[in-house]
C-alpha cells in the first residue's frame, strides 16, 4: 500500500495509539491526522488507518463517512462553508447559497473545475449572533451580504 | 423466575428473559427486525415497542428484561400507532420493488406491512433517495442497498460470528447505506447465513435468486451431509427438485448457522443422478427393470459365494449411508454373504478444509455411526482394496461413488480386477462407469434415517419427496436383495429398521425416533 504520513505524522500517530487502552479509540484522531496532511482522507488511507487501529476497512470507512467534517474526496483550495441553520436561514443564507452557486457554477458539495473552490452548506456554526455566517478554511466571515461574499470570492481568486 | 402478564396471559420466565422472548413462550408474536435469537441485541428498528404498565413511554420488547409483576400489552392503540409509524419510517426510501425482488414471500417488510402497516405512503416518489442495487458483495451474496432497513443484523453477524467485519453502514441519516469497502467484499465461509438473517431483500443468495418463488417451496427437516458436524437444516424443494438448504436452530450443534460448502451440497440431489437401473455388458450400458435385474444380481452374488467361497466377495460401505442402511449392510455382508470383507471408505476430504467453528475435516455425515455399528474403516478398506488388486475378489458390492483416496484412474484400474461389481449409488461417477450392475438409490432428501455426528450426537433426517426417476430407497434395495439371499426381512421404512437396530446395538439401545426428536440426542458410549 502506497499511503503513508510524513515522519512527524507517523510519530504523532504512535503517540495517539499509545494513549488509549484500545487502539481502535484512536480512529478519529488518526483520520484527522490524515486529513490535516492530505486535505482529505484518500481511499488508500482508509485501509492504512484500519490496519493501524485494528479495525476493518469497512468500519473505518463507516466512521469517515459518518462525520461530515471528514472529506473523502479532494476539495478545492478554498472551502466555502455556508451555514444553513435557523438563524442564518432567517438572515438570508438561502439566497447567499443560491448566489454563490450561480457565481461559481457549482452546486453545494461540488468543486469548481479549476480546483479553486468547494461549496458546502453546513449546520449551525455557533455564531448565530452574526448570521449569516460562512466559514472559509479556519476563518469566519460574518454578517454577510451578497456584495461582501462577492468581494471575498474575488479576493480569494486573485490570491490564487 | 419473574411472573408477568402479556395481554392478560400469565407467564413466568427465567431471570434475564426479555419481554419479546417471554411473549414468544405464550404464542404472542411481537414484530421485530433487528432482534435475532443468536445475535446481540441492537434495539434499533423500533418495531417491537410494547406498552408496559407504569412506564411512561413504550418500551422495546427485545431489550427490556421481564420483571416480577410486569403488565405488558402488545395490542393497544398506542402500540399499533407507534409500530405503524416505525414501519412507515423504514419504508420511506424503500423502492417497493417486490415484483422483482427475490425476498418476496419471505420478507419482513411485506409481512408486517400486512399485519401492522397498511398505511398509505405519504412520501413523494420523486423524493426517494436511491442507492446501489444488484451489487456483487462477494461470497455469493448480492447486495441491494436500497432495500436495506439498517437493522444491522448482518453487521453483527460478521462481527460476532465470523469476526470478518466486511459490512458496515456508510454515511449517515437517510443517506446511511450498508456496504463493504471497495475491493474488500464479503470473504468468509459462512456468508450464506447473511441472506437468511437479512429480514428484507437487501442481501440475497446468488445461487438461489430467481430460481423458485418461495411460496412454492415445501420443507423437510434434514441434516447436512457435507461433513461430520451434521448441521441441522431445512431442505426446501418443489416438484422433485431440491432448491436450497437453510440452517435449522440447534444450539447443541450449529446454533443458527451453516457453512457455505454444506449449503451447496443440495445440488447433489439434482445433478448427475442415476435414475434408472442398468447393466453393463461388454462395456455397453443397458437399462433393465428392477424386477429383472435384482434376481440376476442376487444370483451372481450367491454363485460367487458358492463356487469360490465367501472370501471372494466384498462389500464396501459408505459413511454417507444412514445408521439404518449401514445396519442392514452389515447383516447383508456378514450374515447373508458370510464374508469378512466389509469396510467403509470415506469420501476423501475435498480440500481437507476445517475451521474451529463448524467445518469438520471429515467430509461425511456418518463416519461415527459406521464405527459404532462395527463396520471397520480405512484400514480394513485398504485390506479389501489389496485383495481386489490381487484379483482375489470375484464379486464386489459398492455403496456410493468413491474409493478412499484413489484417483479416478486408480479406481478404474482397481475395479478392472473384479469380474462382477454391483453399485448402489445416487450419483454418476467413476464407480458407476465401471460397475456391471448399477442400482440407483434415493438422495438424502428422498429418504430418511439417522446419522451420528462428530460429537456422538444421533440426529434424524427426513424424506421430503419420493425418489426421483426409478431410483429406490437404499433400505428397500437392501431388503429386496437380502430377501433374495434368504434374509426373511420384513422391514418397511427406516423406522422399522431403527427399532431392530436399537434392540441389538448397545450405543443405540432403548432409543426411538420419538426420543431422538428433531434436535437429536447423544448416543451411549
Ligand atoms: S442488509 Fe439486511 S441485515 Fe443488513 S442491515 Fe440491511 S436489512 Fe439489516
Ligand atoms: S459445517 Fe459441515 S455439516 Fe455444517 S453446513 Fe458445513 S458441511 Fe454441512
Ligand atoms: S444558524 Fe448559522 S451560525 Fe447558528
Ligand atoms: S426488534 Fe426491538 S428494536 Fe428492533
Amino acid at each position: 500500500m502506497s499511503f503513508s504520513l510524513s515522519e512527524e505524522g507517523l510519530a504523532e500517530l504512535d503517540r495517539l495509539l499509545s494513549r488509549y487502552p484500545d487502539r481502535a479509540a484512536a480512529v478519529l484522531p488518526a483520520l484527522h491526522l490524515v486529513q490535516s496532511e492530505h486535505g482529505h482522507v484518500p481511499d488508500e488511507a482508509i485501509a492504512w488507518v484500519a490496519e493501524r487501529v485494528g479495525l476493518s476497512p469497512a468500519h473505518v470507512e463507516g466512521v469517515a463517512t459518518f462525520y461530515t467534517l471528514f472529506e473523502r474526496r479532494p476539495r478545492g483550495r478554498h472551502h466555502l462553508q455556508i451555514c444553513r441553520n435557523l438563524s442564518c436561514s432567517l438572515m438570508g443564507a438561502e439566497a447567499l447559497v443560491a448566489h454563490v452557486s450561480a457565481k461559481l457554477g457549482i452546486r453545494p458539495g461540488e468543486t469548481t473545475p479549476d480546483g479553486m473552490f468547494t461549496l458546502s452548506v453546513v449546520e449551525c456554526l455557533g455564531s448565530c449572533g452574526t448570521a449569516p455566517v460562512m466559514q472559509v478554511g479556519d476563518a469566519y466571515h460574518e454578517n454577510l451580504t451578497v456584495e461582501a461574499v462577492d468581494a471575498l470570492i474575488d479576493r480569494l481568486r486573485a490570491e490564487g | 423466575m419473574p411472573n408477568l402478564t402479556i395481554n392478560g396471559v400469565a407467564v413466568s420466565v427465567p431471570e434475564g428473559t426479555t419481554i419479546l422472548s417471554a411473549a414468544k413462550q405464550v404464542g404472542i408474536h411481537i414484530p421485530h427486525y433487528c432482534y435475532h435469537t443468536h445475535l446481540s441485541v441492537a434495539g434499533n428498528c423500533r418495531m417491537c415497542q410494547v406498552e408496559v404498565e407504569k412506564f411512561p413511554k413504550l418500551q422495546t420488547a427485545c431489550s427490556t428484561v421481564a420483571t416480577e409483576g410486569m403488565v405488558v400489552r402488545t395490542d393497544t392503540e398506542a402500540v399499533r400507532k407507534a409500530v405503524r409509524g416505525a414501519l412507515e419510517f423504514l419504508l420511506i426510501h424503500h423502492p417497493i420493488d417486490c415484483p422483482i425482488c427475490d425476498q418476496a414471500g419471505e420478507c419482513g417488510l411485506q409481512d408486517y406491512y400486512m399485519t401492522v402497516g397498511l398505511h398509505k405512503s405519504r412520501y413523494p416518489l420523486g423524493d426517494k433517495i436511491h442507492k446501489k442495487k444488484v451489487q456483487d458483495a462477494g461470497s455469493g451474496i448480492v447486495l441491494d442497498a436500497e432495500r436495506c432497513i439498517l437493522c444491522s443484523r448482518c453487521v453483527r453477524f460478521l462481527e460476532e460470528v465470523t469476526g470478518t467485519r466486511e459490512l458496515q453502514f456508510f454515511r449517515r441519516g437517510d443517506h446511511s447505506e450498508i456496504s463493504f469497502f471497495p475491493g474488500r467484499p464479503i470473504d468468509n465461509h459462512y456468508a450464506g447465513n447473511l441472506a437468511d438473517i437479512c429480514p428484507v431483500g437487501a442481501l440475497t443468495s446468488r445461487d438461489f435468486r430467481f430460481r423458485c418463488r418461495v411460496w412454492f417451496l415445501k420443507s423437510a427437516e434434514s441434516i447436512c451431509t457435507g461433513c461430520a458436524r451434521g448441521c441441522n437444516i431445512e431442505a426446501h424443494f418443489h416438484e422433485g427438485v431440491l432448491y436450497r438448504y437453510k440452517p435449522r436452530v440447534n444450539d447443541a450443534v450449529n446454533r443458527a448457522w451453516m457453512c457455505d460448502f454444506g449449503r451447496m451440497e443440495y445440488r447433489k440431489a439434482n445433478e448427475a443422478r442415476l435414475l434408472a437401473p442398468f447393466v453393463r455388458e461388454n462395456g455397453v450400458e443397458k437399462e433393465m427393470p428392477w424386477g429383472a435385474l435384482m434376481p440376476q444380481v442376487a444370483q451372481r452374488l450367491s454363485d460367487a459365494v458358492r463356487t469360490h467361497g465367501a472370501d471372494t466377495v466384498a462389500v464396501i460401505a459408505s459413511p454417507q449411508l444412514s445408521n439404518e442402511e449401514l445396519f442392514l449392510v452389515r447383516h447383508f455382508a456378514s450374515d447373508l454373504l458370510g464374508t469378512m470383507n466389509l469396510a467403509f471408505t470415506r469420501r476423501a476430504p475435498e480440500d481437507g478444509f476445517s475451521d474451529d467453528f463448524l467445518i469438520h475435516p471429515d467430509k461425511n455425515p456418518n463416519s461415527a455411526g459406521a464405527r459404532l455399528l462395527g463396520i471397520p474403516g480405512e484400514e480394513a478398506f485398504h485390506a479389501v482394496a489389496g485383495r481386489i488388486s490381487r484379483g482375489e475378489i470375484r464379486a464386489l458390492v459398492i455403496f456410493g461413488n468413491v474409493l478412499g483416496a484413489f484417483s479416478e484412474k486408480g479406481t478404474l484400474e482397481l475395479l478392472s480386477k473384479a469380474p462382477f461389481i454391483v453399485q448402489v449409488g445416487t450419483n454418476e461417477g467413476v464407480v458407476s462407469r465401471a460397475a456391471h450392475a448399477v442400482l440407483p438409490s434415493a438422495s438424502f432428501v428422498e429418504r430418511g434415517g439417522t446419522f451420528v455426528n462428530c460429537d456422538g450426537r444421533l440426529q434424524r433426517f427426513r424424506a421430503g419427496f419420493a425418489p426421483r426417476g426409478k431410483a429406490r430407497n437404499t433400505i428397500e434395495i437392501l431388503v429386496d436383495l437380502g430377501n433374495r439371499l434368504g434374509a426373511g426381512w420384513s422391514f418397511s421404512g427406516e423406522e422399522s429398521v431403527f427399532r431392530a437396530l436399537s434392540r441389538s446395538e448397545a450405543p443405540f439401545r432403548g432409543m426411538t425416533y420419538g426420543s431422538i426428536g428433531s434436535l437429536g440426542r447423544e448416543v451411549k458410549r
